[in-house]
């Protein structure tokens, strides 16, 4: 089998390297680029911690192909804070709001509340429970997660 | 009313921030499987598909033919292939349970490690299996394991063969239980039982092992709960002496018990590999691997049979509680302790017998889960009490009030109450705050409907705090001062991420008087502090925080005795503030930092560390009758949930559940609740649709897609109820959470459901087929 | 798992040439939520596959087309583009929202459902739906293509009569009408990432009278094969809806589903559950308390 040119875009940054056809954007993001804040907990998509945004949505990149992310835009947790490396008010939030336990769901949970929030800047405790719905936490019970998005909403508006 | 917030502390009863959050929440916190290292190899393991069979021959010859796969290993190869705790880093000669290891490997890459796998040849002679508890007690039963014993005079006997694991049996004898039957006006008995639960943190089990030649040390970083116990598997799998092996915990995404025994076999397969390579070796489990060889909560049958006076006051009772062990097993004998010690429940019975042990089976080994056997007993005692309730006609409510234990009272273990107990507070508060009898009385009037009905029930329970008579919860901690006043503080007990670095970070500010930012937490290395035993039992704040809080306050007065010589007063004149000390009344204040403290004695030779061992009191009971003091002191919980029953579906919606817990002291109010909305979520998982069903060892759920636990749609509205008392037991006051926060909420909504319902539930987890027919239909399916 | 090679077509002409090339060796990939899953579970069905010919970006087959009669949907569409279009929730709410139903928010941003009709799991929330509205696919291979019933399609769980050189192209369904009933409904054991015990699509059309005049009622995941029953549609044409018919008409489907798949150890389970999810699911789309 012959490798795979890849080349695209990883928060904000262009990338490139070689992969095997059959090799997924998650291993291919953590091994050759070093992103292992996208973390792996179950390889069939059922628990989305390995939730990153590929052109504009969110998506489980234990079920993307790397080839597939061919010109594409990515990002990644590591991809959320601001230039200057201080949190983005989603993080900022997580963090006040004591949503954050063992962690390994967290940055999953970022990913998809940022992209939420991209999309509706005021939603309501349904539309955020819907919009995590794909991010399994085993810790948490999710209720202070619901609490620290309303409250990045509220800081991102001002 | 004894809720939270009365006492007066710096630094505890604070929403401190998470001092690990900002990390995980940026992605930059690195867990085991993060790591990368030069050289490093890949590795995996050849697993069983049979129950119960001999290995007949391995051929690894193809395997090891392969290039770029470096080592293939079989129990033959390795100086010992049964650990020291009964589980084996490889098979050797028969396989007990489906999934059971078999063969390592360890290759250049992922591909060919898999290839690796493929190509081991292994010839198998099937046997006859025996998977369930009842099978495993049968008399002529196929023998598990050579120790097991059998029945006699319905106990565990050590001179007869069967599948009973003896170490794990404790008989529980207060007072005459036979006397106790005679006079009751009512007796009641019944039956319950649970199923298999798995853990289900989302990080799997993961770890690199790399020999450092020249200091002839191998070091794992690995996603341990307990690193001084994973410790032991590494000295053990390669027989190198313990000073030469050294685990560095990563980053722990969850473990609730589970990663203990795998995470030991992991790191001493890859040290294995590691050696006969010479290259470091990585080695992760997949999600299935996961399910089919780490532990599983221990399924549980249970009897009781309770005699009460007309008055509602319960004077006898009797059970049997027994757990499936699975094929190997090191932690029934342990669990089965506690199991004993709360077999009778949070109330105040005068005459008990209880008989608790496991059963060999060919399944995958039953271990540590959150509670330890308690969610599992708290559901089957607190149905029953209200089936007792009503059968005989009393308030479900009063029956509890009754009969719990209060300050003075004797508990199972004839163990006396000298702590402060609000039981009864505790009751009346939730019964108020949940509107509990308006909302009883409504429900009830769904109780006609065919379609949807709703329910509502409220559970009591009580936990002994720590370790116990289980095993010395002794504890070791080094806190280090430097001469830029910062704090360095070193713990044996671990972050899992349950918060145990904020909870000590702010114990340590408690105690040294300074502000928590300036304390650095350093994550578990074995080679930097003593085993200070195993993070479980919902030890760290109530008990393994001693030795914090006690180093602490050395520290803390070592610095002062400096600061007052800089201030020209005594030690008991100076008092500290936004890291400052100052002269107590002075004006203007008289002060001088804490760095300036820190630099001096740096300077002049003085100790600026503080070490201390804490042990706890004795503490004792024995086997055979579990009488003795237990605990050091307990925490008591109070959980109310309201369900609505889908009649037509058998679904059962939690529609909120309310959880009351005494912790004693509450460090931080924001990791409590946190521990507290996260037990709900658990606890609704292990009540409602949590099981692995396992047909003659067959797992039939091997990931999350079958698995069932909650998403954010379906946990219920949450109300945590954090009560404080006076406690002299624990860390400033502090007792158990962890655990407490989880174990009695699938009692609560079992008991919500059989409100709902009219039906009892004798079988967990209720889901759509339990619920609707009364019966799970896995032993039906093929 | 499995490995494979990539291919990404450009056109659709050039996967025909790639399916042509490569004549069962190849599988079509688009969104790969069901087929990565049975690569890396190195699915039997999968053993002899070389190469995977991504179309998910192919223009030709992500669309929403709609005329005068009828809808056509490409197979390339996400379950994410299918519930927010708005003209599928004016005329087939129901499939929208079992689309909407799909695993979880990331997975319906990739998802396709030309890939769902392909896995043809028994469990699939858009199979009752399309069922009911009769849908065909085109498929489309090298040598031509082929319109076949969405219900003739299915050979059995997981089995369709795809041929290895074939890839569905679209799926098209008359329209009904937009001020009839339709309702979908799921049981799963939580309420989100679920797969479906049972499902029903249900559609209740009446007359100015306020009898039936058009029904269509398909249970999923509890017949070999996913198709209308006729049988308990005929027993509430002609008729006003009403509850106890409902619940006739469930027990209905429930006996046509012990008679197709026999008894099983599931059997005392779905038989009672699916008469009551048939009985909601037109009392949802009659409007019937």
């Amino acid at each position: 089998m012959v490798k795979i040119k890849l080349k695209m875009t990883v928060n904000n940054k262009n990338v490139e390297t070689e992969i095997e056809p059959y090799a997924r954007l998650l291993d291919v993001l953590r091994d050759k680029f070093g992103f292992t804040g996208v973390k792996e907990g179950c390889g069939i998509g059922e628990c989305g911690a390995c939730t990153i945004i590929m052109n504009g949505k969110k998506v489980n990149s234990c079920l993307i192909l790397a080839a597939q992310a061919q010109g594409s835009e990515i990002l990644t947790i590591e991809g959320i804070e601001n230039p200057d490396g201080s949190m983005h008010p989603v993080q900022e939030a997580f963090l006040e709001k004591g949503a954050v336990q063992c962690g390994f769901c967290t940055p999953g949970m970022v990913i998809s509340s940022y992209q939420l929030l991209n999309e509706n800047p005021d939603p309501s405790d349904n539309e955020i429970k819907e919009a995590i719905s794909g991010n399994l936490c085993r810790c948490t019970g999710y209720k202070q997660i619901i609490n620290a998005v309303h409250m990045a909403a509220d800081n991102m508006k001002k | 009313m004894p809720l939270m917030g009365k006492k007066n502390y710096r630094h505890l009863n604070k929403r401190v921030n998470r001092v690990d959050a900002a990390d995980k929440i940026t992605g930059r916190a690195v867990y085991a499987a993060d790591i990368s290292l030069p050289g490093m190899l890949f590795s995996g393991c050849l697993r069983s598909n049979y129950a119960h069979a001999e290995i007949v021959e391995i051929d690894t010859a193809k395997a090891k033919a392969i290039k770029g796969v470096h080592a293939v290993l079989i129990a033959g190869d390795v100086p010992k292939s049964q650990s020291w705790a009964d589980y084996p880093f490889l098979c050797d000669g028969r396989v007990k349970y489906i999934g059971e290891t078999i063969a390592i490997v360890a290759a250049e890459t992922e591909t060919l490690v898999e290839d690796a796998i493929k190509a081991i040849e292994v010839k198998y002679r099937e046997l006859d299996g025996v998977f369930t508890i009842e099978d495993a007690l049968e008399e002529n039963a196929v023998q598990v394991r050579e120790k097991g014993v059998g029945l006699k005079d319905g106990v565990p006997c050590k001179n007869t063969k069967g599948n009973i694991f003896y170490d794990s049996y404790y008989a529980l004898r207060k007072g005459d239980v036979e006397k106790g039957f005679e006079e009751s006006d009512f007796i009641l008995e019944r039956e319950y039982r649970t199923s298999y639960v798995e853990h289900s943190y989302i990080e799997r089990e993961a770890c690199v092992v790399v020999k450092d030649q020249s200091a002839g040390l191998v070091t794992a970083y690995a996603s341990a709960q307990n690193p001084f116990f994973t410790r032991r598997y590494l000295a053990d799998a390669i027989q190198a002496p313990i000073n030469k092996c050294r685990i560095v915990q990563k980053t722990l995404g969850g473990s609730f018990g589970g990663k203990e025994e795998l995470v030991g076999l992991i790191v001493g397969r890859a040290a294995l590999l590691a050696v006969a390579t010479d290259r470091p070796v990585k080695m992760v489990m997949t999600r299935e691997e996961s399910f089919l060889e780490s532990a599983k909560r221990h399924p549980f049958v249970f009897k009781y049979k309770a005699g009460l006076k007309k008055n509602g006051q319960i004077v006898a009772w009797e059970g049997s509680q027994v757990a499936n062990s699975g094929a190997y097993n090191n932690q029934t004998q342990y669990l089965a302790c506690r199991a004993a010690i709360h077999s009778a429940g949070v109330y105040n019975i005068p005459h008990i017998k209880t008989d608790t042990y496991g059963v060999f089976t060919n399944n995958i080994h039953s271990g540590a889960m959150r509670g330890y056997s308690s969610p599992q007993i708290i559901f089957a005692q607190e149905q029953f009490i209200n089936e007792i309730a009503k059968e005989f006609g009393f308030d479900e409510i009063e029956l509890r009030k009754q009969n719990i234990l209060k300050q003075g009272n004797l508990t199972a273990t004839s163990q006396k109450l000298t702590e402060e107990t609000i039981t009864l507070e505790m009751v009346d508060h939730m019964v108020k705050r949940t509107e509990y009898f308006r909302k009883k009385k409504e429900y009830a009037g769904t109780h006609g409907s065919e379609e949807k009905r709703k329910g509502i029930a409220l559970v009591t329970c009580y936990r002994g705090c720590g370790y116990g008579a289980e095993t010395p919860d002794a504890g070791a901690a080094l806190v280090t001062a430097i001469e830029d006043g910062t704090v360095l503080i070193n713990s044996g007990l671990a972050e899992n991420g349950q918060g145990l670095k904020t909870a000590y970070t702010q114990i340590a500010a408690e105690g040294i008087g300074c502000t928590p930012d300036v304390i650095n937490f350093v994550g578990v290395d074995t080679h930097s502090i003593p085993d200070s035993g195993m993070t479980v039992a919902s030890r760290g704040t109530v008990m393994g925080a001693q030795s914090m809080r006690k180093a602490a306050i050395e520290l803390g007065d070592m610095l002062r005795v400096t600061a007052a010589q800089q201030l020209g007063v005594k030690p008991e004149e100076v008092d500290i503030e936004n890291n400052e000390y100052y002269v107590i009344g002075s004006k203007p204040l008289k002060k001088t930092s804490m760095a300036n403290v820190c630099n001096t004695r740096l300077w002049t030779g003085k100790s600026m560390a503080a070490f201390n061992w804490s042990e706890p009191e004795d503490l004792g009971i024995d086997h055979l009758t579990s009488q003795g003091d237990a605990f050091p002191t307990y925490s008591y919980g109070v959980v109310v949930a309201e369900v609505e029953v889908d009649m037509e579906t058998g679904f059962v919606d939690v529609l909120k559940v309310s959880s009351g817990h005494d912790v004693g002291t509450c460090v931080n109010p924001d990791t409590v609740e946190g521990q507290i909305y996260g037990g709900i979520a658990m606890g609704q998982g292990f009540g409602v649709t949590e099981e692995v069903p396992v047909n003659k060892g067959v797992l039939s759920s091997l990931n999350f897609d079958s698995y069932i636990f909650p998403t954010s749609i379906d946990v219920p509205e949450m109300d945590a109820v954090i009560f404080e008392c006076e406690d002299s037991a624990g860390t400033y006051g502090a007792k158990s959470l962890g655990e407490p926060a989880t174990e009695a909420v699938g009692a609560a909504i079992a008991a919500a459901v059989a409100d709902a319902t009219g039906k009892p539930v004798r079988e967990l987890p209720c889901n759509l087929e339990r619920t609707f027919l009364g019966r799970s239909l896995e032993k039906e399916r093929r | 798992m499995i490995r494979f090679d990539y291919k990404k077509p450009d056109s659709l002409g050039d996967c025909l040439d790639l399916l042509d090339f490569y004549q069962g060796k190849a599988r079509i990939f688009a969104g790969g939520t069901d087929l990565l899953v049975e690569f890396r579970a190195d699915d039997k069905k999968l053993r002899d596959v070389e190469v995977v010919i991504d179309i998910s970006k192919l223009p030709e087959l992500a669309f929403i087309k709609s005329d005068e009669e009828s809808i056509t949907i490409g197979a390339g569409t996400t379950f994410a583009e299918i519930l927010n279009d708005t003209v599928l929730l004016k005329f087939a709410p129901f499939f929208s929202e079992a689309c909407r139903t799909v695993g979880s928010p990331q997975i319906r941003n990739t998802g396709t459902i030309g890939g769902s009709i392909g896995t043809a799991s028994p469990a699939s929330d858009p199979g009752p739906p399309l069922v009911a509205m009769d849908s065909f696919l085109t498929l489309v291979s090298p040598n031509g293509r082929r319109e076949v019933l969405l219900c003739d399609f299915m050979e059995g769980a997981y089995r369709t009569i795809i041929k290895p050189d074939e890839l569905i192209v679209s799926v098209k369904f008359r329209k009904l009408n937009p001020d009839a009933g339709f309702s979908f409904v799921k049981l799963g054991r939580r309420k989100a990432l679920a797969i479906a015990r049972m499902n029903v699509a249900a559609y209740v059309e009446t007359g100015v009278d306020g009898t039936v005049k058009d029904v269509r009622i398909v249970p999923g995941s509890c017949m070999p094969i996913t198709r209308r029953i006729e049988e308990a549609e005929n027993m509430l044409l002609g008729e006003k809806p009403n509850y106890e018919l409902h619940a006739a008409i469930g027990k209905k489907v429930s006996e046509k589903m012990v008679e197709a798949s026999g008894r099983r150890w599931s059997t005392p389970y779905k038989e009672p559950v699916i008469a009551t999810l048939v009985k909601r699911a037109l009392n949802q789309a009659a409007g019937v308390e």
